[in-house]
């Protein structure tokens, strides 16, 4: 069998197949790098920047950097620590996250994050925006007051259901999430309960209704391990000379 | 030989714009409270009959910002204590009050108390005893300067005891995974 | 009536004291008086300071999040919102009937809050001002002077509230603010590990709520002329009672009475509480000051709460709470239930029954049930009531075709209990501050009548909401033509 290149992380050598990202490489051999709009099954979009890592001296997003035996990573610093925790408060300032009475508590990724990084403060004043809910549709809730512009749901309606529900419309600060319908509300569009645009939001926007809180506090996702853990276990393995 | 005593630290606590869950889960530390009673005494709070703050090694505020009142009593707070403390997400990020910031303040009160058909001689009321509240709800650190915060809607009793416990004991407080929540 | 403490005349001759903020007490309040140059109050008034909003920034929410939400009013009594939003909920999924584990496991929590909320509210706040006396020295009047003349009260009162808390947790999720009680049913059962641990405490729990109860009786019979005169009067009373009569924290139909005790309703279902309740506002208080419609605000006010539910009740369906209600009618030819202070003792009786209450439900079999869930047929509105620690609560909510709440009226223990609480003050300060010196000491003796109350005031001050009404529209000869209901 031949053996797979390798490159450092934090001193560790972390082995690769060509092809796969820095972020991918790491997940796969044990080494968590903290990461939102990443998700194993779609196109990385290196928005969110909470992957962010150094290689060879030089910041980038990690889910869109090559892995190559060329590069030394260095992620697990206290300063790219700081980095991502003011990421997470940014977005927890731009939007409404009113944990205590969201359904996603205990199985969201922003707020697991933030568990996990160690995310205390707010850091920034709380624009506490206006932002609409859509209830249009019979089966699902959109809470836009949520929304973190990670564009899992837009890369799922296109890439894996081949439709196109989800748009990001706007630029800078007035970016948002949009429903591709003729009437812009959700019951106009094509989405529906089978398809991953309806399950893949990683926090509490997309919602199948009168689900609610179903799941009681203590057997929740977030509740038994911490993400950091949970991702290194749903990451697809690098096998040495397998196909996965 | 007498040995000197040891000066308890004195600890302030209040509650703002907030529901008293924070110190429900303080009070949450059920027996451990007898033990922290040998290290600390408290000054203005709730719990006791002082009506304001003196000189505090602590200070410990639930609740956010949502009239001009919550305002002064914060400030007395910060000139006091040496360390002040936010407490839960409402002296954190303005928590459940802070729900009203999208909305027009002027219209509610409006609505509830003049147009209200079921109300007979409906005014807002505005009597001078009443302090004015604000246009917004606002989070503590929007308005002086915090030391520590600890999230929670509340923070359990495990989080609240290890993070003064830390404080007490002189390390620098922290909190891991299991007790930071912010629900 | 001592409604001429209410607004003096020429108020700016008058020299004010305020008591702020009321101490020893849950939420924001204070107490102004004003007095003349002879010393005599002339005015005293109780101002609630604050204001959230809740019922407006509900509005355009999906309805599984309100009992989530609406329990953030207040820290101590989350239960009872988080189940009286459940209630009202359950009307609009069409769950006529839950299934036998819920609804019990719903009592379970219900009676576990009352028993932590009783025992907070006797043990740390108001047993200082029993135990040292009301004008006792400030520095002491608090659970830590409790704890240190008294330890083993003060001991006792922590486990009784770390018992209830326990009880909380087990059922809803956690101590504070949880999430179990959902439209429909619950979203958690009771393990066997669970239920045994608590079933280890219960019996020492129930022997020491009487022990409480005894206690109070002890500071009656210790201070009679003090504990019977201390604002005393008469009042209307508003409590839930089960079909037949007897006490139900958790359901029951409304019974009004007047100041003697007679009913003037009975068994009324709460469902159109709207046609009997409505709310004057004044000018210096966010609370408003609820009547019954048909006797208008001067005469409609009533009294909720413990000795309101202890006296009124017919019987208590639990025995060793039942023997204390009849000692407590029968003590002193019945001055216990017209003196604020009788509050204590028929709270600690309300905890007595918690804690038989939940010893029974740990000992039935559906409590470890896994059946918890039921839907019917989608209302679009719905009702729900209980007798929250502190007296009656009401919400009310409506719900669109898209789930989304359109209307939420919230009418709290603490609300019903304005107008009684300012009475008591005014007799207070008739009987104890007239021309005297005003010393911290008799200053307090104001808050002691406003904490027998046990007063809720995060509660109280939820509101921005509309109660709802209906308009009759009557021809010429009085007959109904038509009629719109806005609730």
């Amino acid at each position: 069998m031949k053996e797979l290149p390798v490159f450092l992380l934090d001193g560790a050598e972390v082995p690769y197949r060509p092809g796969q990202s820095v972020l991918q490489a790491a997940l796969a051999a044990g080494h968590y790098i903290p990461h939102l709009c990443y998700h194993p099954d779609f196109q990385p979009h290196g928005s969110c920047r909470v992957c962010t890592a150094k290689v060879n001296g030089h910041t980038v997003a990690s889910c869109t950097t090559m892995a190559d035996s060329a590069v030394e990573v260095e992620s697990d610093t206290e300063e790219l620590d700081d980095l991502r925790r003011t990421l997470v408060q940014m977005l927890f300032a731009e939007g409404n996250h009113f944990c205590p009475s969201c359904e996603k508590s205990g199985n969201c990724g922003l707020q697991a994050l933030g568990y996990d990084l160690g995310v205390m403060t707010a850091g920034f004043r709380h624009l506490f925006p206006d932002r609409p809910v859509d209830a249009s549709h019979p089966d699902f809730l959109l809470d836009f007051n949520r929304c973190i512009l990670c564009e899992l749901c837009v890369r799922a309606s296109r890439e894996v259901d081949g439709k196109n529900v989800f748009s990001l419309a706007g630029r800078g600060i007035t970016k948002h999430l949009i429903v591709n319908s003729q009437s812009g509300r959700l019951v106009d569009s094509e989405i529906a309960l089978s398809d991953k645009a309806a399950e893949v939001c990683p926090v509490g926007v997309i919602l199948r209704k009168r689900i609610g809180f179903v799941t009681p506090i203590g057997q929740r996702r977030f509740d038994r391990s911490p993400i950091s853990k949970q991702a290194l276990e749903d990451a697809p393995r690098t096998g040495a000379g397998c196909d996965d | 030989m007498t040995e000197p005593a040891i000066r308890k630290l004195r600890v302030a606590t209040t509650s703002l714009a907030g529901c008293f869950g924070c110190h429900m889960s303080f009070l949450d530390i059920d027996e451990r409270l007898f033990d922290l009673l040998d290290k600390i005494e408290f000054d203005r709070s709730p719990l006791t009959d002082i009506k304001t703050c003196g000189p505090c090694d602590i200070g410990i505020v639930e609740g956010g910002i949502c009239n001009a009142e919550n305002v002064h009593v914060l400030r007395e707070f910060r000139a006091n204590c040496k360390i002040l403390i936010a407490i839960g997400a409402c002296a954190v990020t303005g928590g459940l009050p802070a729900q009203r910031n999208h909305l027009d303040l002027g219209q509610c009160l409006q609505e509830v108390y003049v147009t209200e058909p079921s109300v007979t001689d409906g005014m807002i009321p505005n009597d001078p005893e009443l302090p004015l509240p604000l246009d917004k709800v606002h989070p503590l650190h929007e308005v002086v300067s915090i030391d520590y915060f600890i999230p929670g809607c509340p923070p359990s009793a495990d989080a609240i005891w290890k993070f003064l416990t830390d404080l007490i004991e002189g390390r620098t407080p922290k909190l891991g995974y299991g007790l930071i929540q912010y629900d | 009536m001592n409604d001429s403490l209410e607004t003096a005349q020429n108020a700016k001759s008058l020299r004010r004291v305020a008591i702020e903020p009321l101490s020893r007490v849950e939420g924001h309040g204070k107490i102004t008086l004003l007095l003349d140059e002879d010393d005599r109050v002339r005015q005293a008034r109780l101002h609630i300071v604050e204001f959230r909003g809740f019922e407006k920034f509900i509005q355009g929410r999906p309805y599984w999040e309100v009992p989530v939400m609406v329990q953030r009013l207040c820290g101590i009594c989350p239960v009872s919102h988080h189940l009286a939003a459940s209630k009202a909920l359950d009307q609009v999924v069409g769950a006529v009937q839950l299934t036998p584990t819920a609804e019990k496991l719903r009592r379970l929590m219900h009676y576990g809050q009352i028993l932590q909320s009783h025992a907070l509210h006797f043990f740390y706040l108001s047993s200082p001002d029993l135990l040292f006396g009301f004008g006792s020295e400030a520095a002491r009047r608090n659970i830590v002077g409790v704890a240190a003349a008294y330890p083993d009260i003060a001991r006792k009162g922590v486990l009784l509230r770390k018992y209830g808390q326990e009880v909380i947790r087990h059922t809803a999720g956690k101590r504070i603010h949880g999430t179990s009680s959902i439209p429909g049913g619950v979203n958690k059962s009771l393990s066997v590990d669970e239920r045994a641990e608590l079933l280890n405490d219960i019996y020492r729990m129930v022997a020491w709520s009487r022990d409480a109860v005894h206690l109070v009786r002890r500071f009656f019979e210790q201070d009679l002329e003090t504990y019977r005169g201390f604002a005393a009067f008469k009042a209307r009373t508003l409590s839930l009672v089960r079909a037949d009569g007897a006490m139900d924290l958790y359901h029951g139909g409304l019974r009004a009475t007047d100041a003697d005790g007679n009913a003037t309703f009975d068994h009324l279902n709460y469902d159109r509480y709207w046609e009997q309740i409505t709310e004057e506002v004044k000018a210096w208080s966010y609370m408003k000051f609820p009547y019954l419609k048909a006797l208008g605000p001067e005469d409609g006010w009533y009294r909720v709460g413990p000795l309101t539910r202890v006296t009124r009740c017919d019987f208590i369906p639990t025995p060793l709470a039942d023997r204390e209600r009849r000692d407590l009618l029968a003590f002193d030819n019945g001055s216990v239930t017209v003196s604020t202070l009788g509050f204590h003792w028929a709270r600690m009786i309300e905890m007595l029954h918690a804690a038989e209450s939940i010893k029974d439900l740990l000992h039935d079999d559906d409590i470890v049930g896994k059946d918890l869930v039921v839907k019917g047929e989608r209302r679009a509105r719905g009702v729900g009531a209980l007798e929250a620690p502190r007296g009656t609560l009401i919400h009310h909510y409506r719900v669109n075709d898209d789930d989304q709440v359109v209307r939420a009226t919230l009418i709290v223990a603490t609300t019903h209990n304005n107008q009684a609480m300012n009475h008591a003050i005014r007799e207070v300060a008739r009987r104890y501050l007239n021309g005297r010196a005003l010393t911290e000491g008799l200053l307090n003796h104001l808050e002691v009548a406003v904490r027998a109350f046990d007063p809720c005031l995060s509660c109280a001050t939820h509101a921005l909401g509309r109660m709802p009404f209906s308009v009759e529209l009557l021809d010429a000869s009085g007959e109904t033509v038509a009629q719109m209901v806005r609730d």
